[in-house]
């Protein structure tokens, strides 16, 4: 019953608070660069208008992946705060996005097929990352299950902090920030215009932003495993994790898929494979 | 009991000579057809009756079994041999003469030839049982239709079918009898049967590179036969025994059978591709699909892992076991890496298949019992995936006359069934809820306990599998005309395809109680407890059931909403400039129309299959010789 109110919980207040994240993004930006910045409820305006607007897509599948995409990244936000097994919200949530990836693909388009390409590649990126950081998990726990994580006593940040910077890399990707947001830049007039997103338009972009905002809970919720002990030191964790996010996007330029598979694979494994030896040892 | 064994292994050799000798093809056709029907019921006829202990099969026309057995080995081994000269082949006649004399010095000085039972079921070789004969039935079935327009497009004068038939279903008997061995000198002999009918198949066209490739094939599982007979000398040698059962129950007894069982599972590696020996699958690419099905999904690769997962009790907690661990997650890495710079989609099916196998016997090293549930529902998930994506690359190929998946985009709109099946198959074989991906969650939950090379290597290489899966599935959905014509297959094609689909769906929701009645009474000890649909452990929850019905709603709405795509405004895709009336082009300079072209990318400069292949190999052969040293 307990777990069934959660799960409610997660799905109505998770795309709820993802939204209002993306508007306080804007204005933070928007204050990093002397900026006065949308209203913090843009996001929800944005949507609201793209549900209004009319439906034309390029073929079927992007209709059935865009769905496809929202209701699997819902289902891992579900199960995440089901307090399931990590790797398998992991794996529901990979759902969604080889789904997305497919819809660019579908589309005869060449920006949404190169963003579909690089998208893989940020895929292929994160991949590795985040399942060493459960396995960290596990190692501290000796179990995938999140409910295993409420049973320690101190925070987790203490036993595997490196595995928490290597989080970050994955989380930047994940929430397509700069130097990782070559698969959809945000902005139109750049070379990419918008990559995966290219294709579509409306109601459909709009069911899109949403699986967005659950996909940022999820991640957000991922980090905030690693203070389980105290609400409010969890609170001041999420809230430096995503300022440095917004820094970092502001004061990087948009790398090449090269140095994102180097960094990430050298730097985010190395530190991960580091802490799993100490993990290990212990 | 016995007549359902008999049946198993016997009834496809009686029918691979009628195949050959009745040369008609209606006569043909119902052979392989009525074959692939009694099979499958009596495989599910002995997995009805359940496991039972070792048998003792009596005698043939007064001759004993055991000694027939011999003989057909020694036969067989001749005619090995004899190709061996007859393509010129150092490699294959030296391995053979080496197995055939260490044999006879076995038999003769060695082995005091007392009576052992000599095939045993346990719930092991029932599943597998199970995977040969209908899934290997399902393949030749689809081959009856396929072999026919394949031998159109050859135009050959009198047909090669006979004989193709022969070995394709002769080859369900001997994977019959090799996993259902107790006697080791008989699983030895079925070993090399599957060895000579692939050889036979690989280079069935006798082309130039089939030949070439057939041979690569034949030589490099003579040198694993080569590694078995070592293997069953040295492992006779301490236990003093050929019973499969009793060596399993001595468990690791001593260094002389440790590294014995080592040379057992080094002939596992050979048949099961592993690096550095996957070039005999890949070369075998050459033959037509329904091989490739075959030796990828339910026989010879299959009989590797089976090899491998078999002798697991003989090896527990030795370093033996680490080694076939880190070997079998280095091959998949390995290979998944090198899937990764392929766009021939037969060669990203081989490399996934690699990688799977090497999964599997990944799973044999761990060696916990989760871990040897994780392998066991990977063989059986991964056959049926497996299959039914190779089926599907054939049937593409004769529609479109190309196996690269760069000619299969947008395939959707000429070849709408095919490309949806095709489709599907790749998801169940990456995503969950499906059986395949529940066995990778399974393996990674149990590498965490094992070894951080292992878990490492694990998490890199399931990225990659995704992302060469994901590009090949999004490339072929596409845009369908309004009024296109519907696609028409025949029907014995359709069959296989519809049935290994659904397969492929409907024993994924199952496999909770899969797992409940056949692996858990294997096991002895249960590393998943079943509720609610859903497969509990200590180390995580898998929810399967439940997850199936929520996602499996999600997708019938989205794919509701998606057949109303004809209220929606279709609109041409954005090309950067503007859009000419032919779809896919644009207006360019001159006002002249530009057609688009994309493709995939495939990373070259990091996954090149020529530059990667040599470091492969090298690190493979470093890791064998590990594996086997630090067994002695």
């Amino acid at each position: 019953m307990e777990t069934l109110i959660l799960v409610i919980i997660g799905l109505l207040v998770a795309p709820l608070v993802g939204g209002l994240i993306a508007g306080l993004d804007r204005r933070v930006t928007a204050w990093f660069q002397s900026r006065q910045g949308p209203p913090i409820m843009q996001a929800f305006y944005d949507v609201a208008k793209l549900f209004g607007k009319e439906k034309m897509v390029v073929n079927q599948w992007q209709i059935l992946c865009a769905w496809v995409y929202l209701i699997a990244a819902a289902t891992s936000v579900a199960l995440f705060f089901a307090q399931g097994d990590l790797l398998l919200v992991f794996f529901v949530q990979a759902i969604g996005a080889v789904f997305l990836v497919m819809g660019a693909m579908a589309a005869k388009s060449p920006y949404s097929q190169v963003g579909a390409q690089r998208e893989l590649l940020q895929i292929l990126a994160y991949e590795p990352v985040l399942i060493l950081v459960f396995v960290g998990f596990y190692m501290v726990t000796g179990s995938f299950s999140i409910d295993a994580i409420w049973a320690q006593d101190i925070p987790l940040l203490a036993k595997m902090p490196l595995l928490y910077l290597a989080l970050g890399y994955a989380l930047t990707i994940k929430l397509r920030k700069s130097p990782f947001d070559f698969s959809t830049s945000h902005h139109g007039h750049q070379e990419l215009v918008k990559g995966v997103l290219t294709e579509y338009s409306g109601p459909y972009l709009a069911l899109i932003e949403i699986a967005h905002w659950y996909e940022t809970i999820l991640v957000l919720g991922v980090c905030a495993l690693f203070w389980h002990t105290n609400v409010a030191w969890m609170a001041v964790l999420l809230l430096a994790t995503y300022m440095l996010e917004i820094l970092v996007d502001n004061t990087m330029a948009r790398m090449t898929w090269r140095w994102m598979l180097k960094r990430v694979w050298v730097l985010g494994m190395g530190l991960s494979v580091v802490n799993l030896i100490w993990l290990y040892a212990r | 009991m016995s007549n359902l064994l008999l049946l198993l292994i016997l009834l496809p050799a009686v029918a691979a000579l009628v195949c050959y000798f009745v040369r008609s093809s209606a006569a043909r056709k119902l052979t392989v057809l009525g074959t692939g029907v009694v099979l499958t019921l009596a495989s599910l006829g002995l997995l009805g009756q359940g496991t039972f202990e070792p048998i003792a099969v009596g005698s043939f026309l007064g001759i004993s079994s055991d000694f027939l057995v011999t003989i057909l080995d020694f036969a067989l081994l001749g005619v090995i041999f004899y190709y061996g000269i007859k393509h010129k082949s150092i490699l294959i006649q030296g391995f053979t003469l080496a197995q055939a004399v260490l044999l006879v010095w076995f038999e003769l000085v060695m082995v005091e030839h007392e009576a052992v039972p000599a095939l045993m079921g346990d719930q092991l070789s029932l599943i597998m049982v199970l995977v040969i004969s209908i899934i290997g039935s399902l393949i030749c079935i689809f081959a009856i239709p396929y072999m026919k327009e394949h031998e159109e497009h050859l135009h050959l004068k009198t047909s090669r079918q006979p004989r193709f038939f022969f070995y394709l279903v002769l080859f369900l008997g001997a994977m019959n009898g090799l996993v259902l061995s107790n006697n080791i000198l008989w699983m030895y002999f079925f070993f090399e049967v599957t060895t000579f009918c692939s050889f036979m198949l690989i280079g069935h066209d006798g082309t130039e590179v089939a030949t070439k490739n057939s041979v690569r094939a034949l030589w490099m599982n003579a040198f694993g036969g080569l590694a078995f007979v070592l293997g069953m000398m040295l492992v006779y040698m301490q236990t003093g025994t050929l019973n499969i059962s009793a060596i399993l129950a001595a468990g690791p007894a001593g260094a002389l059978m440790v590294t014995g069982v080592g040379f057992l599972c080094l002939a596992g590696f050979t048949k099961a591709a592993q690096v550095p020996f996957q070039s005999w699958l890949l070369g075998a690419m050459v033959a037509p699909t329904p091989v490739s099905a075959l030796l990828h999904s339910s026989t010879m690769v299959k009989a590797g892992v089976f090899v491998v997962l078999r002798f697991a009790p003989a090896y527990a907690g030795t370093f033996l076991s680490t080694g076939v661990a880190i070997c079998g997650a280095f091959t998949f890495l390995a290979c998944a890496a090198l899937g990764v710079g392929q766009s021939n989609g037969k060669k990203i099916l081989a490399y996934s298949t690699v990688a799977n196998l090497g999964l599997i016997i990944c799973c044999a090293g761990i060696n916990t019992p989760l871990a040897l549930t994780a392998a066991v529902m990977l063989i059986l998930f991964h056959a049926i995936s497996k299959s039914l994506l190779f089926l599907c690359v054939g049937t593409i190929e004769q529609a479109i006359g190309s196996r690269d998946i760069e000619d299969m985009r947008g395939l959707y709109a000429k070849h709408p069934r095919t490309a949806l099946i095709t489709i599907i198959g790749i998801l169940t074989m990456m995503l969950p809820p499906f059986g395949v991906l529940l066995g990778k969650w399974m393996a990674i939950e149990a590498a965490a306990d094992s070894n951080i090379f292992v878990i490492v290597m694990l998490a890199m290489g399931s990225a990659m599998m995704v992302v060469y899966l994901a590009r090949w599935a999004g490339s072929m959905m596409g845009t369908r005309e309004e009024g296109a014509r519907p696609e028409t297959q025949p029907l014995l094609t359709r069959l296989p395809l519809t049935l290994l689909c659904l397969g492929a769906v409907v024993l994924s929701v199952a496999s909770p109680w899969i797992y409940n009645s056949m692996l858990a009474p294997w096991l002895g000890s249960t590393p998943f407890v079943v509720g609610f649909g859903s497969l509990e452990s200590v180390h995580g929850t898998f929810i399967v059931v439940p997850l199936f019905l929520v996602l499996g709603l999600g997708l019938l709405y989205a794919v509701k909403a998606a057949s109303g795509y004809r209220k929606v405004k279709i609109v041409p895709p954005y090309l950067g400039g503007a859009n000419a009336t032919t779809d896919g082009t644009y207006i360019g300079p001159m006002n002249g129309e530009v057609p688009f072209a994309a493709s995939n990318m495939y990373l070259g400069e990091l996954f090149a299959e020529g530059k990667l292949t040599s470091i492969f190999n090298a690190l493979a052969v470093a890791l064998i010789v590990l594996m086997l040293g630090g067994a002695l």
